[in-house]
């Protein structure tokens, strides 16, 4: 993989030239208020780097929260037309746990069938990621994040001194430089090392990984279920902010004239009560704690079982976002292991 | 249904300001009107009929001669909809509910002339304490669009779509920093949405103004309450202003 290196103030006046050659929309981290989003770029000012973590993460721009998928007229089955916006796109500045984040959501939306109207913005979107530079309470990536950011990633940056060191790591990334003063490479492998392991994380899940589905499976009937379960809202921001929750609805919308009709996809989550409602009204998932328990589920046991890999990124959004202040798989694991059934969880 | 569905708008006690919504819709006013067929609706043309495959009825319910009137209407319609959150649970209306004299109130609001016989006004119930409702429209005021995909689901023959999350989700969406965190009592997290978090995008605390979730967490609301040093009282005052269900328990 090459290696190379480019100035804080040359890699900004590279972007400015991104922004004016309109290739591809350019997208990076902005302040709003006292935090952060992914936005697109009117110029480099505007970027802020040094952040923490974002509102939501940059899947919106693969699977927006309302999505058009197709337009038709009703009772016309020859009328039905896919229609996909995939217009291509720069993200600069992904953390490697948003990465390793887009890294699962591509398997769920290649495997079988594939989803064109992600995996055409997906292919067409060049992934700029960036380690962290700032310290973010509730992050605990490190104890679950392996190397599925490079396995998406086109360009992985480095914050050094007034520099960032640039890895291409992929031919598209090769391609996108091309033009921008990046030269080759003088921190040693050592310092650049130092400085990706710079920001620690504070929190991480207090067992292995590796152990956690097995564990999972032999807690079904732990108290933890009901208890966190009683507390939440139901209000479905954990999943909204995760970056590897990936469920949508599908609903048909019909124009007023009943002429034109279309069909969009909106962003749906396993928290919230009407999720599992089938027909004749059967919910699946009645309870609070059911739900509270499927989605630990389905990052800790269902996801590892079919993919191999932790379901959750450690970004710690769900922890920051939840009023209750009981999402984070962290405090979940902790409170089990506190309060262990018959002596022992595993 | 046929033909066009023959479409009345009632309204009892409210501000008129949810049909002044429908009056708003503009152009659309022209597509509603290929839609179904209004035969009654006092604020914007004159004329009666005698049933109605739909009433849309606005306002809560403080008379007995209201209670006369769309118990009335109930028989000669086919399908209800309470539109408003006045309909849905007596609004702002309800807020006489929680004082310990109607008698004072009536004195408060009409001066001298409170004992006239049309202001003989009962505690303030939404439409569903009265008659059957088949579908609600909530908020104060409606949103147009929302009461447009409400008539279309029903010409189409279909369950209307009212969202049954809480506030929080479109906050979410809009990245709007959290007003706990800005040190603001907000209802979102039992809110109703559909609102597009409108208010708390604009840095005002949510209200409850489309009422709550189908099963708002109340108690856990003691945690929130707890953690940002609010009083029970702050919140059950909020909650109160929409004529909202359920108290939170102290």
């Amino acid at each position: 993989m090459e290696i190379l290196k480019i100035s804080e103030n040359d890699f900004m006046s590279f972007l400015d030239k991104k922004i004016d050659e309109k290739a591809e929309k350019v997208i990076g981290v902005v302040k709003k208020g006292s935090h952060f989003v992914f936005n697109e770029l009117e110029s480099s000012d505007k970027l802020a780097l040094d952040y923490d973590v974002t509102m939501l993460p940059p899947k919106k721009y693969f699977q927006p929260p309302k999505e058009l998928l197709l337009k038709y007229k009703p009772g016309n089955p020859e009328s039905y037309r896919a229609v996909n916006n995939c217009d291509p796109m720069a993200i600069v500045g992904i953390h490697y746990y948003d990465l390793a984040a887009i890294y699962m959501m591509d398997r769920a939306f290649s495997e079988g069938e594939r989803d064109e109207h992600y995996m055409k913005k997906r292919d067409n979107s060049i992934l700029v990621g960036l380690y962290p530079t700032k310290y973010f309470k509730y992050r605990f990536a490190k104890s679950v994040v392996r190397d599925q950011a490079y396995k998406v990633a086109d360009l992985m940056m480095v914050k050094m001194n007034g520099d960032y060191v640039v890895e291409v790591v992929s031919e598209k990334g090769k391609d996108f430089i091309k033009g921008g003063n990046f030269i080759e490479n003088t921190y040693t492998l050592q310092e650049i090392d130092d400085a990706k392991n710079k920001v620690k994380d504070d929190q991480k899940i207090p067992i292995s990984v590796e152990l956690i589905p097995d564990y999972l499976g032999k807690n079904h009937g732990h108290p933890v279920w009901e208890v966190f379960g009683e507390k939440c809202f139901s209000c479905g921001s954990c999943v909204l902010v995760c970056p590897t929750c990936y469920c949508f609805d599908v609903r048909d919308e019909v124009e007023l004239n009943l002429e034109e009709g279309k069909r969009i996809r909106i962003w749906d989550g396993c928290m919230l009560e009407d999720f599992a409602v089938c027909a004749d009204g059967h919910n699946f998932r009645k309870e609070k704690g059911q739900r509270f328990r499927h989605r630990i589920y389905r990052k800790g046991k269902h996801l590892p079982e079919k993919y191999h890999y932790f379901g959750c990124v450690g970004c710690g959004r769900c922890q920051y976002s939840c009023a209750a202040d009981i999402a984070g798989p962290v405090k979940v694991i902790k409170y089990m292991e506190d309060n262990k059934q018959g002596g022992q969880n595993v | 249904m046929g033909s066009k569905p023959k479409v009345a708008f009632f309204d009892f006690a409210c501000c008129e300001g949810c049909q002044l919504q429908i009056a708003n819709l503009e152009e659309d006013v022209i597509g509603l009107t290929n839609l179904v067929d209004v035969v009654e609706f006092r604020e914007i043309l004159t004329g009666k009929a005698p049933e109605y495959d739909i009433a849309f009825i606005e306002g809560s319910i403080t008379r007995k001669e209201d209670e006369e009137r769309i118990k009335d209407i109930r028989e000669r319609s086919k399908l209800l909809v309470a539109f408003g959150q006045c309909a849905v649970s007596g609004g702002i209306n309800r807020l006489k509910n929680n004082r310990e004299s109607l008698e004072d109130v009536k004195k408060e609001v009409y001066g001298d002339s409170y004992n006239m016989p049309h202001l003989d006004t009962f505690p303030t119930k939404g439409v569903d304490e009265v008659v059957k409702v088949d579908f609600h429209i909530p908020g104060c005021p409606i949103d147009k669009n929302e009461f447009l995909s409400v008539v279309k689901a029903i010409a189409l023959g279909k369950a209307p779509s009212i969202p049954n999350y809480p506030v929080c989700i479109e906050c979410k969406l809009r990245e709007n920093e959290c007003l706990f965190d800005l040190d603001q009592v907000c209802l979102g997290p039992l809110a109703r949405a559909g609102c597009g978090a409108v208010c708390p995008s604009n840095g005002v605390p949510c209200d409850a103004c489309r009422g709550t979730v189908d099963n708002p967490n109340q108690n856990a609301m003691h945690e929130i309450l707890e953690k940002y040093n609010y009083t029970i009282d702050e919140i059950q005052r909020k909650i109160n202003l929409f004529g909202v269900k359920p108290e939170v328990k102290k």
